[in-house]
């Protein structure tokens, strides 16, 4: 009975850490409608950004999140003006775009780290509390707080918001949007920085828990893309419980099945709810022309 | 000036232009390097040819091998592919005499058939994994340990050292191998789980991916079992994941030993000396063994630190210096870089443990594999690293803390 309770932990726990980095990315895929291939590498700047602060500042790596957040959302801005933008009438390049930015974002933090491998330290990552038996690392904990916390707040700015309002026009029609006089191109760009900014944050929360890699940003986009399939395209709920669906997945697989089938496992669950529920558990049909969902 | 006698000027003038170039070139004794020099590998690539270049210096300042200067020439490869290519530079552009390298086993196998293709010797000093002289390979050695080596010492650390310190008996000890799941682990665990079955310890194999986001449930399992020694072959990033969350699940056997990685200053900045503490290590010997065992590591530590102003990062510098050493021992013997002549000359060798810095001897078995070749056991204290067995390596005045993970 503990060793159930310590994998529903696990998965739960891993669940919060999937769930922070496919928000972002469900996000972007809601609203301008591309797959950002890139979302890992985002992630991954957001880390190596914390660690730049917490060398080089001396800052806790938490408190880096005043630099890290505003920092990946201008990147992820300018991104979109320079690079996706001119691509607008281009749906398949612009999902190239994002497949060569991966790239060039890995390629360029290895030749900048030559592949060292980065860690950080907080009081909080070595702590672990235990409940009834349950081990739980605080750290990952926070991870899932924060996670919760921003499906909560991004539901609410979307729902209720001005902003939120345009986006989700921008979504739901970007001609009808341009015609009531919405700033479609603007409303894109802050999408993708708001996007990008949502890596910055999981990264900062997840550098305590990792240690830093190049490379450690495509670790991330598969189950992401997992994630957001199954939770439903387009849909910040669905990235949410997606995130705890593949979470408890591969917890539950990893742990009585065999570590290194957890994956395979994954993907074939993956694959029976796309037959069964194409759309996912909580997009609506057809998400990829209709975008973000009016409930999220 | 007529036509004939300017002709025969230009002539004369491109003769003595060819000899001299021609003398030049025969003057240097050119080692190609084939290794990771970008990427994610890299640090490892260059701190290997780091041990090159002061074996490469400490020869010259004798006066080189066979009267020409020694020459190290870098070219980087990551994988397989840039490997070839990168053979083909050093021996098309750069007329090496022979090859060497290397920290990736997957590179040294597609670098060393190049360099058979061409002729021209491979000489390995650090890759492990045991397939690359199972090929046999006629123009292929390789001098440091390979993954037997390291899985033996780590079987060898557990009965002679573990067991006795935790007061148990073989058949009560209970071992949870755990390694990664790429054929660098899984060879070195199959082996591991062999001779430990063959002593009779209670022995359960776990196997998780290096690139995996999470590895609660590798722990888990572990911690289910409640092993006395926690035994596992990883990279770097997997190992540190591992250690932190056994930290984070409270996961405290009462001996843990990492094969491979988890040395190096990057697992201490990522866990902490006080998690690390009593870990046992079993890795290349490092430049801290003592005289006796490694005669001249303290040596190979000042050039070393003279050289790049600060300590080795990782103990592959050494390992790779002395393969590098044996190197040019070999072709001054062979009086040649012809590789069938040079092989020939290393297989009789017949050197006893002791007589290089890492310990090494040099004794080939029949696949070119130096059976003197041995990695050590050392243990993180205090936030270093001490070598602790065999006992002979260990240094005057240091000791083996308590394996016990307080």
């Amino acid at each position: 009975m503990a060793d159930l309770a310590n994998i529903v932990a696990v998965g739960i726990l891993l669940g919060g850490i999937y769930a922070l980095v496919s928000v972002g990315l469900n996000l972007i895929f809601g609203v301008i409608r591309i797959v950002n291939f890139a979302q890992g590498e985002f992630v991954m700047l957001g880390m190596y950004g914390t660690y730049a602060a917490y060398t080089f500042l001396r800052v806790d790596p938490y408190l880096a999140l005043v630099v890290v957040l505003p920092g990946l959302f201008l990147f992820g801005a300018i991104v979109q003006r320079l690079i996706l933008a001119p691509l607008r009438t281009e749906p398949t390049m612009q999902i190239f775009a994002t497949f060569g930015l991966l790239m060039l974002l890995e390629n360029v933090v290895l030749a900048l780290t030559r592949g060292t491998a980065y860690s950080v330290t907080s009081v909080v990552a070595q702590t672990s509390i235990g409940i009834g038996g349950v081990q739980v690392g605080l750290v990952r904990l926070v991870a899932l707080a924060a996670a919760t916390g921003v499906a909560v707040a991004l539901g609410l700015f979307l729902k209720h918001s001005m902003l939120g309002r345009a986006i989700r026009a921008v979504a739901q029609d970007r001609s009808a949007a341009r015609l009531v006089g919405v700033n479609v191109d603007r409303i894109y760009m802050l999408t993708f920085g708001i996007g990008a900014a949502l890596a910055g944050l999981a990264g900062c929360l997840l550098t305590p828990i990792y240690t830093l890699s190049p490379q450690i940003g495509t670790s991330f986009i598969l189950p992401a893309f997992a994630v957001v399939v199954l939770g439903g395209l387009g849909s910040v709920l669905g990235a949410y419980i997606g995130g705890f669906i593949v979470g408890l997945t591969e917890a539950f697989a990893g742990y009585y099945l065999d570590p290194a089938l957890k994956h395979a496992v994954l993907f074939a669950v993956f694959i029976a709810v796309l037959i069964v529920r194409p759309s996912g558990l909580f997009g609506q049909v057809g998400a990829e022309e209709v975008g973000l969902r009016d409930q999220s | 000036m007529t036509g004939a006698t300017f002709a025969q000027r230009v002539a004369a003038i491109a003769a003595a232009f060819t000899l001299t170039a021609g003398a030049a070139a025969a003057q240097d004794l050119k080692i190609g390097v084939v290794n990771p020099f970008s990427g994610g590998m890299a640090l490892y690539g260059d701190e290997m040819t780091r041990g090159y270049d002061i074996a490469a210096d400490q020869a010259n300042a004798k006066g080189g091998v066979l009267g020409r200067k020694v020459v190290v020439l870098r070219a980087s490869a990551t994988n397989p592919q840039e490997a070839i290519a990168a053979v083909e530079q050093l021996i098309g552009r750069d007329k090496v005499d022979v090859l060497s390298g290397t920290y990736v086993t997957a590179i040294a196998n597609a670098a060393s058939e190049a360099a058979l293709n061409n002729n021209k010797l491979y000489w390995e000093t650090n890759a492990l994994a045991r397939d690359l002289t199972d090929r046999g390979l006629p123009n292929f050695t390789r001098t440091g340990p390979d993954s037997t080596a390291f899985a033996r010492r780590s079987v060898e650390g557990t009965l002679q050292l573990v067991i006795p310190k935790l007061g148990k008996t073989a058949k009560d000890m209970k071992v949870w191998i755990e390694h990664e799941d790429s054929a660098f682990g899984t060879s070195i665990a199959k082996e591991q789980e062999r001779l430990l079955k063959e002593a009779g310890v209670q022995v359960t194999l776990g196997s998780h991916s290096a690139r995996a986001v999470d590895l609660s449930d590798s722990i888990l399992r572990a911690k289910n079992a409640a092993p006395d020694l926690w035994l596992s072959t990883g990279y770097v990033t997997d190992h540190n994941l591992l250690l932190r969350t056994a930290r984070e699940q409270s996961f405290r056997p009462a001996a843990m030993m990492l094969v491979g990685t988890g040395d190096t200053f990057e697992t201490l900045e990522s866990v902490g000396k006080d998690f690390l503490n009593g870990i046992l290590l079993v890795s290349y010997p490092r430049a801290d063994v003592s005289e006796s065992f490694g005669p001249g590591a303290a040596a190979f530590l000042a050039a070393y630190r003279a050289k790049y102003n600060r300590d080795p990062i990782a103990p592959q510098a050494m390992s790779a210096f002395v393969g590098f050493k044996i190197l040019l021992e070999t072709i001054a013997a062979a009086g040649t870089t012809d590789y069938e002549k040079v092989i020939a000359t290393v297989a009789k060798a017949d050197k006893p443990l002791g007589t290089y810095e890492t310990g090494y001897g040099l004794k080939l078995d029949k696949t070119m594999q130096n059976t003197r070749a041995l990695p050590v056991i050392a243990q993180w204290q205090d936030g270093h690293v001490k070598a602790v067995f065999p006992k002979e390596a260990i240094a005057p005045g240091g000791t083996m803390l308590d394996l016990g993970r307080k």
